[in-house]
């Protein structure tokens, strides 16, 4: 069989998977999600490298929920609070003081809660937002690859998601290379999964969902900024 | 009714569509890279808002090609003297601005046997456009990624009236539905985004596909594997382009 017609079969197979070993923890997710919306919260996401892509995919994307923020270092970086060398070299997933200069430059607030992506959940930056969101009484959850897991993320999160990716995260092997990674793709389709779920939670609720329109739709820019301007610069 | 198995469901038959609709083009793509890999070449991705994930996902990591550029948005402010309160203006998106993206083409070492993968769902914002049509007219293969649905659906942006899928040597339908979500609801808004996970599958394919024509035609794989002294010498040679 031709080797992209694998990678497109093992990724069904793994949505599959994923939907089957986690559609219970991903209904709690979102309606742990769906209640701190609800009071007054905004759900900050936070994953580094690899891990950004399931920020991305949550946070105001086309189809999603307008609730999310994504705490990035590259606002860092852009406002000449971090250099892109430190980032580079991976000396600032172990600086604990960014979790001070994230604070300052973002505005948090008690009611929020955290959504925080580690593959191996072991990044001493990540724990450490963590752990400050545990200590205020703020809910955490935690998106880790529990084969690889190897930190401590988990002792501060309320709940977790499983990438369930495979470690080393290479599925196909051509001639002895191994090839095709499948925790990111998997990541996102869980991420969309949660959307649906968080939807789900607010019409079971009789409430209606703030789901933001694709940018790239004429009109789509009023539709979006009339559920992100009462945030003001807590989502945007 | 909108919940996990219903939009699981629905990607699945997505998926089917877009492997059955689009292998030949992704296996287009893959033999144009491969050609580019042979002759010492770099890929350059350039995708804006989410796209970018297609480079993010394909780069850095056990099994990934080492000759992959990604051209960072972020670039215009760190290296390209765009203010940052420009990048970042909610009133006048930066990313739908024409004629700036030779501030970001003019940072790279590009030479002339280079590919760029360009990815846009909407295909009709400024920069995408410009990078495209940059590359196009300095002689390189283009490859665009986006939604042939939603970029017929809406009106360009651009002052030349184009889309990005018309500077494409291959054009790879990622077949997401206009506006990228999926689930349609009661109201005027639909509702999780697919573009993400189809442009992932296509990158992922595709990279595979890359490697295995390397191998057939016994070139030296240009690909991360874990081993410290290897991977950093693959590094070392795409040193500033890479």
């Amino acid at each position: 069989m031709d080797i992209m017609k694998q990678y497109f079969d093992l990724i069904k197979q793994r949505v599959d998977d994923a939907y089957t070993k986690q559609k219970d923890t991903i209904e709690k997710v979102a309606a742990m999600f769906g209640e701190c919306m609800e009071s007054g919260g905004v759900v900050q996401l936070c994953g580094f490298k690899h891990g950004e892509e399931f920020v991305n995919e949550m946070n105001y994307r086309a189809g999603g929920i307008a609730i999310f923020h994504g705490l990035k270092l590259k606002d860092l970086v852009l406002n000449g609070l971090i250099s892109q060398e430190d980032i580079d070299s991976g000396k600032i997933y172990e600086d604990l003081s960014v979790a001070d200069k994230l604070e300052q430059f973002y505005e948090l607030d008690d009611r929020d809660m955290y959504c925080l992506v580690s593959f191996y959940g072991d990044e001493p930056l990540i724990i450490e937002i963590a752990r400050r969101a545990k200590e205020k009484g703020q809910k955490v959850v935690g998106v880790v690859n529990k084969k690889s897991y190897r930190g401590s993320l988990l002792d501060y999160c309320d709940l977790c998601i499983d990438m369930d990716a495979d470690e080393p995260d290479t599925a196909l092997e051509l001639n002895g290379v191994k090839v095709g990674q499948l925790s990111s793709t998997v990541s996102n389709v869980i991420a969309q999964m949660l959307t649906a779920e968080i939807y789900k939670y607010y019409v079971d609720g009789g409430k209606e969902a703030p789901i933001l329109l694709s940018a790239n739709i004429k009109g789509a820019d009023v539709h979006n900024n009339s559920l992100t301007d009462p945030y003001g610069r807590r989502i945007r | 009714m909108i919940d996990a198995k219903r939009f699981k469901d629905e990607l699945y038959d997505l998926l089917n569509t877009l492997y059955d609709s689009q292998k030949e083009n992704i296996e287009a793509a893959a033999q144009a890279i491969k050609d580019c890999i042979e002759k010492e070449g770099v890929v350059h991705v350039f995708g804006s808002g989410h796209s970018v994930g297609l480079g993010i996902d394909i780069k850095d990591r056990l099994g990934a090609l080492v000759p992959i550029h990604i051209m960072e948005m972020s670039d215009f402010v760190t290296k390209g003297g765009v203010p940052v309160e420009v990048f970042m203006d909610r009133h006048d998106i930066f990313e739908r601005k024409p004629n700036v993206a030779g501030k970001l083409y003019d940072l790279y070492d590009i030479k002339p046997q280079d590919v760029f993968i360009v990815i846009s769902n909407s295909g009709i914002n400024g920069i995408v456009i410009d990078i495209a049509d940059l590359a196009k007219r300095n002689g390189h293969k283009v490859i665009i990624i986006t939604s042939m649905k939603h970029t017929l659906a809406e009106e360009p942006r651009h002052p030349s009236g184009k889309k990005l899928y018309e500077f494409g040597d291959i054009v790879i339908d990622n077949c997401g539905p206009h506006g990228d979500a999926l689930l349609e609801t009661d109201g005027v808004a639909k509702v999780c985004s697919v573009s993400s996970i189809c442009n992932n599958c296509i990158a992922q394919s595709m990279a595979a596909r890359i490697i295995e024509l390397l191998q057939n035609d016994n070139y030296e794989l240009p690909v991360l594997n874990g081993d410290k002294a290897h991977d950093e010498a693959l590094k070392k040679k795409y040193e500033g382009r890479a």
